[in-house]
């Protein structure tokens, strides 16, 4: 063999060529290997949106349903809570604009619900520090939650973070961030869907 | 950046000699010059190996080694999981190409006595590769848990039965139970997917290292080290990197091209590659009309079901047929010490030696066409007289390899091969010994739909309009008491452009949701009071049957007053399904009957639809039937496209380069 007839640059050039249509071709071929990691169809129809009739929810009670494997919380808020959580002393709350909570953009920054339907609250019911469910406590000067101070919320019991009446995490508490709000629209006046964007 | 990188790998170096590999290996692996493309199958094998591995380790994310759920599992990822439908067919493709090119590679073998001193434990170690290969394929065909997977298992363990004394006892003891059931399944899952593997990777790795050692054998049989320039270099070797990597890419570019298009446009490859009964669940108490193994075991199972004397004793013709296929194999182990010929090469050996071996190989062929086919006295005479040629082969390989003439080899290569007229000659010669033996045998064994012709089918994924109403007649006519149990509602509703309030109102039961499979209610114990049985699941019908199988059914029922739904059908001989088109199609009386099943109908009275409007509707119903059975079918044959024009293109990349790189090389 002798070395120096050897055309060096097309070699060069040829050698490239094969090796970026190699490397593409690499790179089709995980395709199928990446993508099969996404959630299955089967995943996707058990994690499909739930239709919940709220129509027998009472004003000031809570319901939990099942969105994805994980607790949702609906809230009926009475007139009372709501004029409470207008007058809030924000000073007490971390994010009292929800500026760096996880929520729809149809989410309004303060009520924490859909205009229109204030009285009406959906949380992810997953406390926003370590994942722990928090228990609702609407008793307002519950003397476990620090008696008159207490306007009632939510309560984690795992590390004692405090949420207000719209999912707002108290100052002082390990939580880092407001309650997640999930996705969800009204059907009806008596029916929501949690897991599908309200239409705009 | 450079100099951090030859650093690191200096450093590397001083502690793992990964240079000395690397030139042990490629860079310094002297291979001989005229290797020619029978030399490309070892390099497939290795690529079908790390196929098989990356793809089944993807596999077994999601399959679920237990017998209820293994079948349901597979369709899962099949329609479910994305891309599991492609994971899963380069997997089932991958082991048939892998016995395609191991096949060749051990012929290349025995062409160019590959197998002869000093490359003994190359060969042994090979055979021992081919040995867990098939092993590792049978395990892996039972677990779909289809019914060629059940009885497939039944068979094949049921062959260690044969074994005196300690046969039955052996068999259950490798079950696990009293029957196959998933004790066995899961024991088979564990050694197909972790215990053999090893074993296979492990015999490899000794395969190629012994391989390198000696030297890579060549077409004419000459020790290329003979011949050495002043640096020891061989004098017709040359550096297998970059010289056989760009060689072998090319090569490899043609295989994928096959491979692919195999995967892309032909899955099943006609029953071959994956068997239809095996679209149908495992069931312990009903065997399939025709078992056969997958082709790459047929011509051993062949041999076994050739023999048929019976010695007496404990030499029953069972365990003389299980002597029988195992000598079969092992027999192959000691060809190194068989032939005994001076010469290595086919192209220096006599013409006895030339018309054996191309004997030997069609006569390999014919076994598999036989294995694969129902046995009628014909084929079984043929398979006796292939079974004596197979050993014949062996036992007269010592005899004429040392008499016949040889004539001597040249010092050193050559780059031209046999004549052409003599390659051609063979090539002829091969085909007459494999197409004349089975063309005399080949009638016989029944038609595919039962006792009349099958009426073409041909699918049509584009034609919404027939899918949609097939579907219409799916849920409306079948699903009273057929369920669709692999298949969503959501799937058939998108790839259908059904809009989904339509599906949710008019087709689902009310308590199902979008995303649910499409199950039905029927209690089992009333099905079997109803029909004498539970109406079978219709997802996978066409897979199992075929289309023309369903189509023609559908088609072919006829008063039959000892029935007692007063129908019977000539496509399935007394079924217990009745005429649910009645209304449409009306009924046909039987003009003629061969052992109580019609062959011939007359036309049908007193339907509602005319002949052509019922075909329409017949065809519409099977065309969604075959879109059930394989919903990615279509998107399947689109992406094939672009891989195919994609693997064009690198081809002709690679014989550029490789071109580029051996004008040089003389």
């Amino acid at each position: 063999m002798a070395d120096e007839i050897v055309n060096q640059g097309r070699r060069r050039v040829l050698t490239t060529l094969t090796s970026v249509a190699g490397a593409a071709g690499v790179v089709g071929a995980a395709v199928p290997f990446i993508g099969s990691w996404q959630p299955s169809a089967k995943a996707k129809a058990a994690g499909a949106p739930v239709e919940v009739n709220i129509s027998k929810l009472e004003p000031g009670a809570m319901v939990t349903v099942e969105w994805r494997g994980k607790p949702v919380y609906i809230v009926r808020r009475t007139q009372e809570i709501l004029a409470m959580l207008r007058d809030f002393d924000m000073d007490k709350l971390q994010d009292p604009e929800s500026t760096n909570a996880v929520q729809p953009g149809y989410i309004q920054a303060d009520l924490r619900a859909i205009e229109g339907s204030e009285e009406i609250l959906v949380l992810l019911g997953l406390c926003t520090h370590l994942g722990c469910a928090p228990s609702y406590r609407p008793d307002v000067g519950a003397e476990d939650l620090g008696g008159e101070n207490w306007l009632g919320g939510f309560f984690c019991r795992c590390h004692g973070s405090k949420f207000d009446m719209a999912g707002r995490v108290y100052k002082g508490v390990p939580a880092p961030t407001n309650l997640e709000i999930p996705p969800y629209r009204f059907v009806s006046d008596s029916s929501i869907v949690i897991g599908e964007d309200q239409e705009a | 950046m450079t100099g951090i990188f030859t650093g690191f790998i200096d450093w590397i170096d001083a502690r793992l000699p990964i240079r000395r590999a690397w030139d042990t290996h490629l860079g310094k692996y002297y291979a001989p010059k005229n290797f020619n493309f029978w030399y490309f199958f070892g390099v497939f094998a290795l690529f079908v190996l790390i196929n098989q591995l990356i793809t089944g380790i993807w596999l077994t994310m999601n399959y679920v080694p237990s017998a209820a759920d293994a079948f349901g599992s597979v369709e899962y990822i099949m329609r479910d999981v994305p891309y599991g439908w492609l994971l899963r067919y380069l997997h089932s493709t991958g082991a048939s190409a892998f016995f395609v090119v191991i096949y060749l590679h051990m012929f290349r073998g025995l062409m160019y006595g590959s197998y002869k001193a000093p490359r003994e434990l190359i060969w042994i170690f090979g055979m021992f590769i081919y040995l867990a290969l098939m092993a590792e394929a049978f395990l892996g065909y039972v677990l779909p848990w289809g019914q060629m997977s059940y009885w497939g298992a039944q068979v094949i363990v049921n062959l260690f039965g044969a074994i005196p004394y300690v046969g039955e006892d052996l068999v259950q003891w490798i079950r696990g139970d009293y029957l196959i059931s998933g004790a066995t399944l899961n024991r088979f899952f564990a050694l197909h997917v972790v215990a053999l593997p090893i074993v296979i990777l492990a015999l490899v790795f000794l395969h190629i290292l012994a391989l390198h050692e000696i030297g890579s054998n060549n077409p004419d049989g000459v020790e290329i080290k003979k011949y050495k320039d002043e640096n020891g270099v061989p004098l017709d070797g040359i550096r297998f990197h970059p010289y056989y990597t760009v060689h072998d890419l090319v090569g490899l570019s043609v295989f994928l091209i096959i491979f692919l298009g195999i995967v892309f446009f032909a899955p099943e490859l006609n029953g071959y590659f994956l068997e239809h009964a095996n679209f149908e669940e495992a069931n312990n108490l009903k065997t399939p009309e025709h078992i056969a193994p997958v082709w790459y075991f047929t011509p051993f199972y062949a041999i076994l079901r050739a023999v048929t004397i019976d010695l007496g004793g404990v030499f029953t013709s069972k365990f003389m047929g299980f002597i029988a296929m195992i000598s079969a194999i092992v027999v192959l182990f000691f060809l190194p010490w068989l032939d005994r010929s001076p010469v290595r090469s086919i192209r220096y050996k006599g013409l006895i030696s030339k018309i054996a071996l191309i004997t030997f190989a069609a006569n390999f062929v014919v076994l598999g066409w036989l294995g694969l086919k129902a046995p009628t006295p014909g084929r079984t005479f043929l398979s006796q007289l292939c079974t004596v040629l197979y050993f014949a082969f062996f036992i007269g390989l010592p005899f004429w390899s040392r008499l016949e003439k040889t004539t001597t080899p040249p010092d050193r290569i050559r780059m031209k091969g046999l004549p052409r007229r003599q390659v051609l000659a063979g090539l002829a010669l091969f085909l007459a010994l494999v197409i004349l033996p089975i063309t005399a045998v080949a009638a016989g064994g029944g038609g595919k739909c039962g006792a009349v012709p099958c009426d073409t089918f041909e699918a049509d994924y584009d034609d919404k309009a027939s899918l949609q109403a097939g579907a219409r007649t799916f849920v409306n006519y079948c699903m009273g008491c057929h369920s669709a149990k692999y298949m969503r509602w959501e799937r058939m509703a998108e790839d259908l452009d059904i809009p989904r309030d339509l599906v949710m109102d008019n087709m689902m039961f009310t308590d199902q949701k979008i995303g649910d499979l499409m199950y039905i209610s029927m209690d089992k114990a009333d099905a079997k009071r109803w029909f004498g049985a539970m109406p079978p699941d219709l997802t996978l019908e066409t897979r199992a049957r075929s289309p023309e199988w369903v189509l023609t059914f559908l088609r072919s029922y006829y008063l039959d007053a000892e029935r007692p739904t007063g129908v019977n059908n000539s496509v399935f001989a007394n079924v217990g399904m009745p005429h649910v088109f009645m209304h449409e199609q009306g009924v046909a009386k039987c003009n003629e009957a061969t052992d109580d099943i019609c062959t011939d109908l007359s036309a049908p009275l007193g339907g509602e639809l005319n002949e052509a409007e019922f075909e329409k509707v017949t065809y519409d119903l099977t065309n969604f039937l075959t879109y059930m059975a394989e919903p990615v079918a279509k998107k399947r044959q689109t992406i094939g496209v672009y891989v195919i024009l994609f693997l064009l293109i690198l081809l002709a990349l690679t014989w550029l380069l490789n071109r580029e790189y051996w004008k040089e090389v003389h």
